[in-house]
């Protein structure tokens, strides 16, 4: 049984097994003395995701703030994001995660009152520099959203429009070889192949999802950024979803927002700890999950708060 | 242990008592609610039977029509070959027939003028119109068919009984009796009155019709379509995609809030001080008027295209923009494409206002008498709701059928428009 002693502040319940050792003081506390985080082991996700060479530096973020009017939702992020790997990026609701994946593709220039200070560099080239056109930016880092959003259009419409509007193709052929191989590479072509020309909102919403992740590889970019792409599937699309992204990694860079501590074990090599616009922790994900050198890390992974 | 004293299960029932009794009050509750409900669709419908019912009970009769059949003689005493619409062929036919009967007419002609009375002028139009086709018929017998007169046809679909005192009928008895015995001897025969549908408006009731009407209200309609759906279409997609949301785009949407509200007379005085008396555009035409009604279906169709356009789930926004679609992409390929069942809506409600309207034509000269077919926007025309206008403050008493007529054929034209427009939009909702 569970004591209200063992419940995180919030009234949820801290872990799946009971606290062996329970310390109220340490909570204090904001740096962990290394290897301290060992015992309490049990409650942290095991980290799963395939151990992968890490590759170079793809996108470098430098002192990024990001404010919505007068309210600043990130204070001076800096982080190194390398190729050909999954970084993972959590902590709790509202903590400017998503505000941040939403600076790599200048997705904040469409909200109005949003400005956003500091360099994102991609290869080196500054993202918001005035010489960067935000729709070739976006060529180049596609998105995937919390919601499967696909265009109320057919299948095939919903994968061709990115290299339809950007010129990719010549020919109906070069085209509808673009929309297969998207639709391979994104592990939907067996299931949609004979129905091309049907709604894609006719989807499940896993479908839907990879659907849309389709759409976005259809353009060949270099980044892929998704924002929680699980949180409105069943457990058995999630699982496909992220044995896609594993698949992906190899190819792209990939940066993924999540709520679920278990998927970022699963799925990333990476992973960022973001807390109330700060950027806590990053580091190898295996490094935060066994062996956190921030308090507020270890509480958060292990169920504490958020 | 005090508590044991209180029997649970009195307690369980009195709780369920109070359920019950509140049950039963939410269902009363319901049950009043769907009968206000049954209540006022019901009123909604007698009004619209009794209406519907009052308009075609009086206005059924004008879609048919009373017409003669005649023999005429050819006079080539009476009949100028090169001006044959000189020559008063009603008389002639009536003192002809008259002779047939065997009636002696009196110095003045009374008889043969009461018998001309009975026919249309139609009847001398065509048979100018056949002197003038072929000189030959000139003294040769030909059958010519023509509408009988207003008061004839009146009484021949009853509505002038012999019952209603002599002096107050526009018919004699005299006159009936010669009708009865045309309509007994088929001389007389009733058919579909096609003229209603192929003719301008007419000071006689019998050769007056709505095509001038109907055609000047299709060319005004295509005037403030043409203007006003690009026009506020475009207008409400920048001011929602594009514009930046300021103080002046908040002022720019109070305006145009205001403006839905301006009575449409004001819209009238408005055309007439600037597309007349500035612009010096035709008065009474299709254009103006088109003009007009633009102006006032501007504000509805920005009000109903805005609100759609609101309506589009961000989601779908996002999608196109992440996908590097510019502003401009995003909004023609995905969002304007899914509002368009909206705009659609808010469009046809405001063209079917501006075809009912009355008021602002009362204005800019359209309600005037314009006989003929409107062939041009520049050329004087009618509208339908100022014919109808027109009809109904005649004072022949033909013209008042002709009027629920005419109602019928607006209420009509307004139903093809709808329905065309709806289908319209289903195609825009199926389309993937």
């Amino acid at each position: 049984m569970k004591l209200p002693f063992f419940r995180s502040p919030d009234g949820r319940e801290g872990g799946t097994t009971a606290e062996p050792t329970a310390d109220a003081n340490r909570r204090d506390e904001t740096v962990l003395p290394q290897g301290e985080a060992a015992s309490e082991e049990s409650f942290t996700p095991t980290v799963t995701a395939p151990k992968a060479p890490v590759g170079p530096t793809k996108i470098a973020a430098r002192d990024i703030s990001v404010f919505y009017g007068e309210k600043q939702a990130l204070h001076g992020i800096s982080l190194d994001i390398p190729d050909k790997t999954v970084t993972a990026f959590i902590g709790p609701s509202g903590c400017g995660k998503s505000t941040f994946l939403r600076c790599i593709n200048r997705m904040n220039d469409t909200i109005q009152g949003a400005k956003v200070t500091g360099q994102i560099l991609m290869d080196g080239q500054d993202v918001n520099a005035r010489s960067v056109d935000p729709v070739l930016l976006r060529a180049q880092v596609g998105m995937v959203f919390q919601k499967p959003n696909p265009f109320p259009k057919t299948i095939y419409e919903n994968v061709a429009y990115g290299p339809r509007i950007h010129g990719l193709t010549n020919s109906k052929a070069e085209m509808d070889g673009i929309v297969e191989a998207s639709l391979k590479r994104a592990g939907l072509w067996d299931e949609v192949a004979d129905r091309l020309h049907t709604a894609g909102t006719g989807l499940s919403g896993g479908q839907q999802q990879r659907l849309v992740i389709a759409r976005a590889i259809a353009v060949n970019p270099e980044v892929i950024l998704m924002d929680e792409p699980c949180s409105a599937l069943d457990p058995i699309a999630t699982a496909k979803i992220e044995e896609l992204i594993d698949e992906l990694r190899e190819r792209y860079c990939i940066v993924i927002v999540t709520h679920s501590m278990a998927q970022a074990a699963r799925v990333s090599q990476r992973t960022a700890f973001f807390h109330l616009g700060r950027l806590v922790e990053h580091g190898d994900t295996e490094e935060i999950f066994t062996n956190p050198r921030e308090r507020r890390t270890l509480d958060y992974i292990t169920g504490r708060f958020g | 242990m005090t508590d044991a004293t209180v029997d649970p299960g009195a307690v369980r029932a009195a709780r369920a008592d109070a359920l019950q009794k509140g049950l039963k009050r939410r269902y009363a509750r319901e049950a009043r609610f769907r009968t206000y409900g049954l209540l006022a669709i019901a009123v909604a419908l007698g009004f619209l039977v009794l209406l519907l019912g009052r308009i075609i009970e009086q206005g059924h009769t004008a879609f048919y029509a009373n017409q003669i059949t005649v023999p005429v003689y050819m006079d080539p005493a009476r009949i100028d070959r090169d001006y044959p619409q000189g020559t008063n062929f009603q008389l002639m036919v009536a003192q002809q027939r008259l002779a047939a009967m065997g009636v002696t007419d009196d110095a003045q002609g009374t008889q043969a003028n009461a018998y001309r009375t009975l026919l249309s002028s139609e009847l001398k139009f065509r048979a100018a119109q056949l002197v003038r086709e072929d000189p030959s018929v000139i003294g040769q017998t030909v059958q010519i068919t023509a509408p009988v007169s207003d008061d004839a046809d009146l009484y021949l679909k009853g509505k002038i009984k012999r019952s209603e005192p002599a002096e107050l009928r526009r018919i004699s008895d005299q006159q009936m009796d010669w009708l009865d015995a045309l309509k007994r001897d088929g001389t007389v025969t009733t058919g579909f009155n096609s003229l209603l549908f192929t003719q301008g408006d007419s000071t006689e009731p019998e050769l007056a019709g709505v095509l001038g009407a109907v055609v000047g209200s299709a060319l005004m309609l295509l005037v403030t379509a043409l203007i006003a759906i690009p026009l506020g279409v475009g207008a409400a997609v920048y001011l929602e995609e594009f514009a930046r949301k300021g103080r002046i785009t908040d002022l720019i949407e109070v305006n145009i809030n205001n403006l839905a509200a301006v009575p449409s007379i004001v819209y009238g005085l408005l055309g007439l001080a600037l597309f007349i008396n500035v612009a010096h555009l035709p008065r009474s035409s299709p254009l103006v008027g088109g003009l007009v009604l633009a102006l006032m279906a501007l504000p509805t169709i920005i009000i109903a295209t805005r609100s759609s356009l609101k309506a589009v789930p961000p989601s779908i926004r996002e999608a196109a923009l992440a996908m590097g679609a510019s502003k401009t992409q995003t909004v023609f390929h995905h969002v304007l494409p899914l509002a368009m069942p909206g705009v659609m809506t808010g469009t046809i409600i405001s063209m079917a206002h501006a075809l009912g309207e009355t008021a602002p034509l009362l204005l800019i000269g359209m309600v005037s008498f314009v006989p003929g077919i409107p062939g041009a926007i520049t050329e004087p025309a009618g509208a339908l709701p100022s014919l109808v206008y027109i009809w109904e403050n005649a004072s022949e008493l033909a013209f008042h059928e002709r009027t629920a007529a005419a109602i019928l054929v607006l209420l009509a034209f307004m139903i093809v428009m709808n329905a065309a427009a709806i289908l319209l939009r289903r195609r825009f909702e199926r389309r993937w």
